[in-house]
């Protein structure tokens, strides 16, 4: 079987591209460099000093250059005996064999430097990644036809061995005729995401907090190196300008994040397109890079319905799926439809998980529970409110109000909590601030867990926790304080798994 | 109320638990010495040696004498054909259910401290988590870890 397959290679933009990810990375410590060195001015006469830091610029682009294009060369890949393998490196040579039937899922990423000559970036994800940023097998970029090639290659190579136990039986003949004829995939489009729901996705997304905390870091980062008796004479002038200039100040910097934050999210999720095939989920998505994101649906751990209480204003939600194995990077948990109507929401659900029950849960937790969802935060409330009264006498007892509202969050939390047991899925709905559903079927649940402490022991009431895998780690969903007698019922659900499992 | 798992775990693991505590109690001891001499030389005031001593006591009687054996007498597994079901916990008492068909490898490790009782410790994983039950006899935990992969094995892998 192992005649000598032809080998390929990557594109030669391949070069270019290695170079600038290389680049990207050496970034900082260049800017340091030249800021050290570059911005003198002085001349001390000779020129190579003068000049130092561009001089270094100049090598290591021209070394990061060469790098790349050895990369590039030194680059195959070839498919023999069912698997994909790859060759690449200069002095150390590196062979990685993937099998196909190991293979999870093929993504594909079209960056703007792979559009104007049709290239995709393929990346071949395994179950058992070993690391969660590199990718098992990666081919920086390859036309489109290649890509296509793998696929096919892929495909066959697992018709081949879904084939060998049916030749031992001795019924080859009926069989083969029909597998070219399935092997079309009939791929299906579930969900395009309107313009209308783009915009709301962007404006409402929590790209903001996450660009506000780089901020802070960044400030934060520097903060040492800010001259602030300078500043704060600076600034005390300001505030004779009047609190309303430094309002306003403040409003436009977080404007221009928010702008920021809403202009990534549009790039990002442009023309987002949720398509079923046989057994995969695939999204595809982005404006300037374009990616396409595959997901087996045998891979798929569990269903989460997010319901944050601001895009419920507008009526929307959000539905996340958790998968096994590191098909995006670090993150496992995808997000399957980023903002969707939430009255659409059990239509979609129900065409890609006919399974599924998506039934809102209907079992509530009783009132016996519902101290414990506050009573945990005195214990740091207390002290705070403490502090701040002796130190800031009349003005901090309005600490005092921060009482009625930790209540009131527990009690929502209390009244938002739910579960429901149905044949071999379990659906637990808990709030941390958004609202969250998970819908988990019983073998997809590795392990439950149920909490007591002491106080909790005197009121009858227990915590459950059932832990899913995602990617590399896991996802916890969990109803907490509920009645001991309705947890042991779910724990004896679980419990009986060898006679009801399938 | 669902009944307590079966099995204990070995008693000399109570002991084992009383020599951490001995240890983290001789590393505070010598914090608190370290503390006294700063007190002697920089003559704080006096009343600081009586309150490291409280806090000395105190600290060894929880780790060293309670919290030992609070948990030993919490500790309790069982392994059924179907499934592990492991209790413990000091202040919350943490039950976990772990169906056979889900485990995918057993370990057992053992540290000095470990290995001069005769215990070791029995490390279960499943595709997201892992449980340990923390001392049990030599002997046991490998008849235990041998018992376990093979009722694993019985059930087929489907993550």
């Amino acid at each position: 079987m192992s005649e000598q397959q032809q080998r390929y290679k990557l594109h030669w933009i391949t070069a270019i591209i290695e170079m600038l990810k290389t680049l990207k990375e050496a970034i900082l410590p260049l800017v340091v460099l030249i800021f050290a060195n570059g911005w003198k001015g002085g001349g001390t006469g000779l020129w190579y000093v003068d000049y130092l830091s561009f001089i270094i610029f100049g090598v290591l682009i021209i070394s990061l250059f060469v790098s790349g294009i050895i990369k590039w060369k030194r680059f195959e890949y070839w498919f023999e005996d069912d698997e994909l393998r790859i060759e690449s490196g200069l002095f150390v040579k590196k062979k990685r064999y993937i099998p196909f039937d190991r293979i999870q899922s093929l993504d594909y990423t079209e960056g703007i430097f792979h559009r104007p000559f049709g290239l995709v970036k393929v990346k071949v994800e395994t179950a058992g990644s070993s690391s969660a940023k590199q990718a098992e097998g990666e081919l920086t970029a390859v036309t489109k036809e290649a890509a296509k090639r793998v696929e096919i290659e892929m495909a066959e190579a697992k018709k081949r061995q879904k084939e060998m136990p049916v030749v031992a039986e001795g019924e080859a003949t009926n069989l083969i005729a029909e597998i070219p004829v399935e092997e079309e995939s009939a791929h299906r489009k579930i969900f395009t995401m309107t313009t209308k729901d783009l915009l709301v996705l962007a404006t409402t997304s929590g790209g903001v907090g996450v660009i506000l905390s780089g901020a802070a870091i960044f400030l934060s980062q520097f903060g040492e190196l800010l001259p602030f008796e300078w500043m704060f004479e600076e600034i005390s002038a300001f505030i004779r300008f009047g609190v309303l200039i430094v309002a306003i100040a403040v409003f436009l910097g977080l404007l221009g994040v928010w702008i920021l934050s809403v202009g990534m999210t549009l790039l990002s999720h442009y023309n987002f397109t949720i398509e079923l095939d046989k057994e995969d989920i695939v999204i595809t998505r982005g404006l300037l890079e374009k990616k396409k994101v595959t997901v087996p649906l045998k891979r798929i751990q569990s269903v989460v319905v997010v319901e944050n209480p601001f895009r419920k204003l507008f009526g929307y939600a959000t539905i996340a799926i958790h998968s096994a194995g590191g098909s995006v990077g670090q993150s496992s948990k995808i997000n399957l439809f980023p903002i969707v109507k939430r009255g659409k929401v059990e239509a979609y659900l129900e065409e890609i998980f006919p399974d599924l029950h998506v039934e809102e849960p209907t079992k509530k937790l009783t009132v016996k529970g519902r101290p414990f969802y506050y009573r945990i935060d005195f214990v740091w409330m207390l002290p705070v409110i403490g502090a701040l009264t002796y130190f800031f006498f009349p003005y901090g007892l309005f600490s005092l109000a921060i009482i009625p509202v930790i209540i009131a969050y527990g009690m929502w939390q209390h009244r938002s909590a739910a579960y429901d047991i149905a044949g071999n899925q379990l659906t637990m709905r808990f709030r941390t601030f958004s609202l969250q559903t998970a819908y988990m079927m019983k073998k997809r649940i590795q392990s439950m867990e149920m909490k007591q402490s002491y106080f909790h022991r005197r009121k009858g009431v227990a915590s459950v926790i059932a832990n899913i895998k995602s990617g590399m780690g896991v996802y916890h969903a969990t109803v907490q304080h509920m009645d001991v007698e309705e947890a042991e019922k779910i724990l004896l659900w679980y419990e009986k798994s060898k006679s009801v499992r399938e | 109320m669902r009944a307590q798992p079966a099995n204990r775990i070995s008693k000399k693991g109570l002991k084992v638990w009383r020599l951490y505590g001995w240890i983290q109690t001789i590393i505070l001891a010598l914090v608190a010495i370290g503390g006294g001499v700063l007190v002697y030389i920089f003559d704080w005031p006096r009343w600081i040696y009586p309150l490291e001593a409280v806090v000395l006591l105190l600290f060894a009687y929880f780790i060293i004498i309670l919290f030992p054996k609070v948990r030993w007498m919490r500790w309790r597994y069982e392994v059924r054909e179907s499934e592990i079901e492991l209790q413990h916990g000091l202040f919350i008492v943490k039950r976990t259910l772990i169906p056979m068909v889900r485990v995918q490898h057993v370990d057992t490790s053992q540290g000095p401290i470990l290995r001069k009782y005769g215990l070791a410790e029995i490390s279960i994983s499943t595709a997201a988590t892992v449980h340990t039950i923390p001392a049990l006899i030599m002997g046991e935990a490998d008849e235990l870890r041998g018992r376990i992969s093979v009722l694993a094995r019985v059930a087929e892998d489907d993550v």
